[in-house]
């Protein structure tokens, strides 16, 4: 347990930078996997019997398969087209594996929608693209919250595999620092311990997003009830 | 104003509507009246092109609109409509509701369409409601913000589907009345309804479905009175 502490200490810094790069990866993958992931949905929800086709391969592909090889596949994929710094290319391949199941989440979100929303934006004369965007989006975000916490969550922690991609994130960071100090047990545990803290306050927040909606909500109908009063 | 002829519509190989031929004049104000599965609401969705008739001719305004070949989109502005469960926006005010299409449609500013929005809403006697949402607002006010969405398009044709039917009771009225006032303002309206007293006090004529066919076509008065079809007699045993 002193070296834990010990390493904690002495280790500091260099995890600390290593801790804004896992953040640094997270946040670009997740944002170019909701847009991904939305292209997908609309893909998947297509009329077009080909491109749901390109969707379903995609993600039965993504889904099926370990991460670490798609990482690998698509690192060496996507350098051999174009010269790419490694942050980049470990990005790029996150979003890709998180799009298929932001895909889903999102497909699943709009389906929900009642059908009769976007019936009534239509017989107003609205076209199906801007009742997506005005009527049937809107409501769906709000019901993708949780479940797109949950994906960001998976995919904080996913971002540990870039370090074999050679990028200095908090597992990379780990890896070197318990070569250089011999004490893979405690490095490794002090590791787990960003994460953990990282996604606990990640969790909190989703929690906080989830509640003000809730409130939003529940606020109007008290607002109503006293009025009626 | 609305000519229909010959239309046939299948779901599968459900054969809902078989050869409907039907005329609405400017100003009229028609209801549909039959069992349930016989067809009307069908029909009414057929007259704005949410449902796609597999057979027969639509005439609105005039003009003959052909799926696939005329912007759907153009023709919904001119015809409005109204639903059994209201449909209103859940995370728009009741004006954002109203507005909406105005502004992303007819490309009016945010200003004139919540000036028109402000009027409808007095119409419809909800002035006071303008920043209240879906979720604060009683049944029938939730249909009458409903009414005046349509309306605010200032649509040529009103289409209502049932509108009263998921109603409690007490609220039914409320929403009769808006509907009263506008067919006495003159405007063209086509009303599937369970309610046979608005019927028999509003509109011009009735019509009776029967298993995707019109068998009574004639005015409230002698379709409640001496129906000649035994189908109605049937059917008017049981609902008056």
């Amino acid at each position: 347990m002193i070296d834990f502490w010990e390493i904690l200490q002495e280790h500091f810094v260099p995890f600390l930078n290593a801790t804004g790069m896992t953040l640094k990866l997270t946040s670009v993958s997740l944002v170019l996997a909701m847009v991904l992931g939305l292209l997908v949905a609309f893909l998947k929800l297509s009329d077009n019997r080909a491109l749901n086709w390109v969707a379903h391969v995609y993600i039965a592909v993504i889904r099926g398969t370990p991460l670490i090889v798609q990482l690998m596949f698509l690192y060496f994929g996507i350098t051999s087209i174009v010269v790419l710094p490694s942050f980049w290319a470990g990005s790029l391949a996150l979003a890709i594996h998180s799009g298929a199941y932001v895909a889903e989440i999102f497909r699943g979100a709009i389906q929900s929608i009642d059908k009769g929303q976007m019936e009534a934006s239509r017989s107003l004369g609205v076209s199906h693209w801007k009742s997506m965007r005005l009527v049937i989006l809107p409501q769906a975000f709000r019901r993708a919250v949780p479940p797109l916490g949950n994906q960001f969550i998976i995919g904080l922690k996913d971002s540990s595999l870039v370090a074999y991609l050679g990028v200095a994130e908090l597992y990379g960071a780990a890896l070197s620092a318990q070569a250089e100090n011999f004490q893979p047990f405690e490095t490794y545990m002090v590791a787990g311990l960003y994460y953990l803290v990282l996604v606990l306050i990640f969790t909190l927040l989703v929690q906080r997003l989830e509640s003000r909606m809730d409130k939003a909500n529940s606020g109007r109908q008290r607002d109503t009830r006293t009025r009626i009063a | 104003m609305i000519h229909v002829r010959g239309l046939h519509k299948h779901f599968g190989a459900l054969h809902v509507l078989k050869g409907i031929d039907l005329d609405v004049e400017q100003s009229e104000v028609v209801v549909l009246i039959g069992p349930s599965g016989s067809g009307k609401s069908t029909l009414l969705r057929c007259l704005n092109f949410l449902e796609i008739a597999q057979e027969g001719t639509i005439e609105l305004l005039g003009k003959s609109v052909v799926p696939g070949k005329d912007d759907l989109d153009d023709v919904r502005e001119h015809v409005g409509m109204v639903f059994q469960h209201f449909n209103l926006f859940p995370h728009m005010s009741a004006i954002e509701n109203i507005t909406m299409a105005p502004i992303n449609v007819k490309k009016l500013s945010k200003e004139e369409a919540r000036a028109t929005a402000r009027d409808l809403l007095q119409r419809v006697g909800l002035a006071d409601k303008e920043d209240s949402y879906p979720s604060q607002l009683s049944g029938g006010q939730k249909q009458r913000v409903a009414i005046a969405r349509a309306l605010a398009m200032s649509p040529d044709v009103m289409l209502f589907d049932e509108v009263t039917s998921a109603l409690d009771p007490e609220l039914v009225g409320e929403v009769l009345q808006v509907m009263k006032d506008l067919a006495k303002s003159g405007m063209t309206m086509v009303v599937v309804t369970h309610e046979m007293g608005f019927a028999r006090e509003v509109a011009d004529r009735a019509i009776m479905l029967d298993d995707g066919q019109i068998i009574e076509d004639t005015t409230p008065e002698l379709l409640f009175t001496a129906p000649t079809h035994e189908r109605t007699q049937r059917f008017l045993s049981q609902v008056l």
